[in-house]
């Protein structure tokens, strides 16, 4: 455990070390300058230009999947244009609304195996992935005691609708987890109403803490830095804790080179939501008129 | 006795055996056509020039490159009546694509297929060479064979022609074109034939019919039999050292102490030319001339490119007549073309209903 | 004594959701995810309420597959399968797997499995937990004329998913 111990410290020593280099050495080339406009324009909010530029590259965390893959051997202009082309027209004839890891969505599919040839489901979303039509989502729920999974293309033409019954975040990017956690945290019912939050307000970050149960589990989760779980110390042996130390790796937030190639570059997402913007904000509004206009008809029904 | 010598002599010779065995580890070389060899260009710096010359050239190529865009299909002049019927037997000329990714649509079941898409990219008829004329330099066939299939050179993506030798350029100066950067010859029948300058789309094959792609596979490097060959290699444990991943025994001994030919060892695995046969056509956009096509199996990576034939499978044959010789440039086609299996994404959701 | 003890012990430490495919304590080596395959010896969750099932799931002794009556010997979503319960050979038919699924499909925590005898008619009759809806067309594909006729499953299931 001593040992363990003074290796991380010499290991963050190195670390320091290898950043301080870097930043002398890297400081010129591309992906550094690139970095360094982000910030700059994240910074400083002032002036309109700036304003628009911010909420056009904010759609990234609402859109991720207009973005494409950043492997450079796989990247081609032109099917990402058709590809995105593709999915602006599955857009307009489906709501796929604004969710995040963490949010509780009911989806609705016509299902050929199904006596109705429709299916709901109800669930929370634990993993968002893929980029452009591959994009999916997987919901998960407990019933009558029982976990249950199931995993949705987003722009499969099955799905007749998607509704957020609860907008949130959570602390962590995934939550795989919550496999071997207690059911009580991933139990919903299935009619669950929608819970409207007020408009203009940002989307809120859920701080819940999930527990655990014994092992065995599904991964070693004690090795992914996960903030969302309560009691994962209580299980871990001496033998675990050492092994979760050496296979830290705390220089990966220093390896600009690791970062630059797992993102698209800023100028490459800008001519991408320069393309997209002013098509999916016009979606987002009609979709809006018509949600209203939905609410506005509902308590008539119900006076008369 | 002499004269006998000489016959079996003669016989022996005739004997060829070269051309029967086809070892499956055939090695690609390098063998240019005679028209084509790469040659180093002279003079390709541009320091002996003045800043006026560069300029002329850079205008004189400008001109040339707007002539051409705007030289209009010789097939308009063509009459209808000119042109011989399309029989199952007329082999037509075929296309230059780039494969550019693949991307998921639906069908009207509901199920996802996974598809190639492939850019059809600037393609044009350089020259067209009669069968009397056109003499393939290699040939499977060593006996005589009346000519009776024509050859069409096509070219794909037009590039700067200052950049390129002389001899290649002249190839197309001779014949009006600029000079491209991918050249291609189809063997095709007569009847088939087009005119110098006439351009190919993506409309030159039609949704539904089959293709055969003929690219080259990703290049791999030198690689070991389990990833070459797919063989199982040896236990990671129990007692094995230094043979995980080795081939083991590669031949008998007793009489035959040699190694047989084509067997199956380390080597340098991909870029080989391969042909994909029986790939299906699900949609086809006419404004960026882009294939969508069955399947992920087309050979090579993003961006290589790859050949389009109409397919040689017995049971995927065209039908029907097809555009023929191919299709002429007009406007009114629609944006898209799609399968009647396939989900068009601006359709409204799909509903089963009740069987 | 002794197996009463167990009994009591078992059925509150043991979760209803997790009682299959715990790895043996010796394979602790393993550095990819499993892929939670149903094939020989792997432990199922009986979800009907038949007697014998009832009876093994409460003492703690799963059964074990001993054979899958396809091709591949890998048990898939509606796939009969040959148990080992309580010292008995039964027929059962996997309704709902842990491994990887397809789009649309539900991935359950454990791998479920109703006991049916040879002519198809489950032993039980109730499922207490969801089934998938693909079960109904692919046990109406199984199903013949003259053989057995798995679509009795379906009428006894409470909620489909």
């Amino acid at each position: 455990m001593v040992l363990a111990v003074r290796k991380s410290v010499e290991w963050g020593i190195t670390a320091a070390k290898l950043f301080v280099r870097r930043e002398c050495r890297i400081l010129s080339t591309l992906p550094e300058k690139q970095e360094y406009a982000e910030k700059q324009i994240e910074r400083a909010p002032s002036g309109r230009k700036s304003i628009t530029k911010k909420s056009i590259l904010e759609s990234r965390h609402i859109y991720p999947e207009f973005l494409p893959d950043p492997n450079p051997n796989w990247r081609n202009s032109l099917r990402e244009k058709l590809e995105r082309e593709d999915m602006l027209k599955r857009r307009g004839q489906v709501e796929i609304p604004e969710f995040y890891v963490g949010s509780v969505l009911a989806v609705t599919i016509s299902d050929p195996h199904a006596q109705s040839k429709t299916n709901k489901f109800v669930g929370i979303c634990i993993e968002r992935k893929g980029c452009g039509l591959r994009a999916d989502f997987t919901l998960r729920n407990v019933v009558d005691h029982q976990g249950v999974e199931v995993r949705y293309d987003l722009y499969d033409p099955t799905i007749q609708k998607i509704q957020v019954l609860r907008l949130e975040k959570r602390l962590d990017d995934k939550l795989l987890y919550l496999r071997d956690s207690l059911p009580e945290y991933s139990t919903f019912p299935f009619d669950m109403d929608q819970e409207i939050l007020p408009e203009g307000s940002e989307v809120p970050v859920n701080p819940i803490q999930v527990v655990l149960k014994p092992k065995p589990w599904v991964e070693r989760w004690e090795r992914q830095e996960l903030k969302g779980i309560a009691n994962i110390e209580e299980y871990l042996t001496e033998k675990n804790k050492i092994k979760r130390e050496l296979r830290k790796t705390p220089w990966e937030k220093y390896d600009l080179m690791k970062q630059y190639r797992k993102t698209i570059p800023i100028e490459d997402q800008k001519e991408i939501w320069t393309e997209v913007y002013t098509q999916l904000h016009q979606l987002q509004s009609a979709q809006k008129k018509m949600s209203r206009k939905r609410v506005f008809t509902s308590p008539k029904s119900l006076l008369a | 006795m002499a004269t006998n010598i000489q016959i079996l002599c003669r016989n022996i010779f005739k004997l060829r055996i070269d051309h029967v065995v086809h070892s499956s580890s055939f090695t690609p070389r390098y063998r240019p056509p005679y028209w084509y060899s790469k040659k180093e260009r002279q003079g390709s710096s541009n320091e002996h020039l003045t800043r006026d010359n560069i300029d002329f050239i850079e205008e004189v190529v400008q001109d040339k490159n707007t002539n051409q865009t705007n030289l209009k299909s010789p097939l308009v002049n063509i009459s209808p009546q000119s042109i011989q019927p399309w029989t199952p037997r007329t082999r037509r000329v075929g296309l230059i694509a780039r494969k550019i990714g693949n991307y998921p649509v639906w069908d009207k079941n509901g199920k996802k297929l996974q598809t190639t898409l492939l850019q059809v990219v600037d393609n044009h008829v350089i020259k067209y060479i009669p069968p009397e004329e056109y003499k393939p330099m290699i040939s499977k066939n060593h006996w005589k064979e009346k000519p009776t299939h024509g050859c069409l050179l096509v070219g794909s993506e037009t590039i700067d022609p200052t950049t390129v030798t002389k001899d290649y350029c002249g190839l197309f100066d001779r014949v009006g074109m600029l000079p491209k950067k991918y050249l291609y010859r189809f063997v095709i029948s007569p009847e088939s034939a087009l005119p110098t300058g006439t351009p190919l789309f993506a409309t030159h094959f039609r949704v539904g019919d089959y293709l055969d792609v003929r690219a080259k596979t990703m290049d791999r490097g030198f690689q070991g039999v389990i990833k070459r060959w797919g063989f199982k290699g040896m236990p990671a444990s129990h007692g094995v050292t230094k043979t995980h991943r080795r081939p083991g025994n590669i031949g008998g001994g007793g009489e035959k102490a040699r190694v047989w030919p084509g067997t199956k060892m380390p080597g340098h695995m991909g870029n080989r030319w391969r042909i994909l046969r029986g790939v299906k056509i699900l949609r086809i956009n006419t404004k960026h001339n882009v294939i969508w096509t069955l399947g992920v199996a087309i050979p090579g990576e993003t961006g290589a490119m790859c050949y389009l034939y109409d397919t040689i499978l017995p049971l995927r044959k065209l039908q029907t007549t097809p555009p023929f010789p191919t299709q002429p440039p007009t406007d009114d086609l629609p944006l898209e073309f799609y399968d009647e299996s396939i989900h068009r994404f601006e359709n409204p959701t799909l509903s089963f209903e009740e069987m | 004594m002794f197996k009463t003890l167990v009994s009591k012990i078992i059925p509150s430490t043991l979760t209803p959701t997790k009682c299959c495919s715990i790895m043996p304590p010796t394979c602790s080596f393993h550095t990819t995810s499993c892929l939670n395959e149903v094939r020989l010896l792997t432990r199922l969750r009986v979800v009907d309420n038949s007697e014998i099932g009832k009876r093994a799931m409460a003492e703690g002794k799963p059964p074990r597959v001993i054979c899958v009556y396809n091709k591949k010997r890998v048990g898939f979503i509606g796939d009969r399968v040959l148990v080992a319960i309580k010292g008995q050979k039964k027929k059962g038919i996997l309704v709902g797997l842990k491994q990887i699924q397809k789009v649309r499909v539900p991935k359950f925590d454990s791998n479920n499995v109703v006991l049916i005898d040879d002519n198809g008619t489950p032993l039980g009759n109730r499922i207490h937990v969801p089934i998938p809806t693909i079960l109904r067309t692919i046990l109406k594909e199984r199903t013949h004329a003259k053989g057995a006729d798995y679509t009795k499953l379906l009428a006894i299931a409470t909620r489909f998913v």
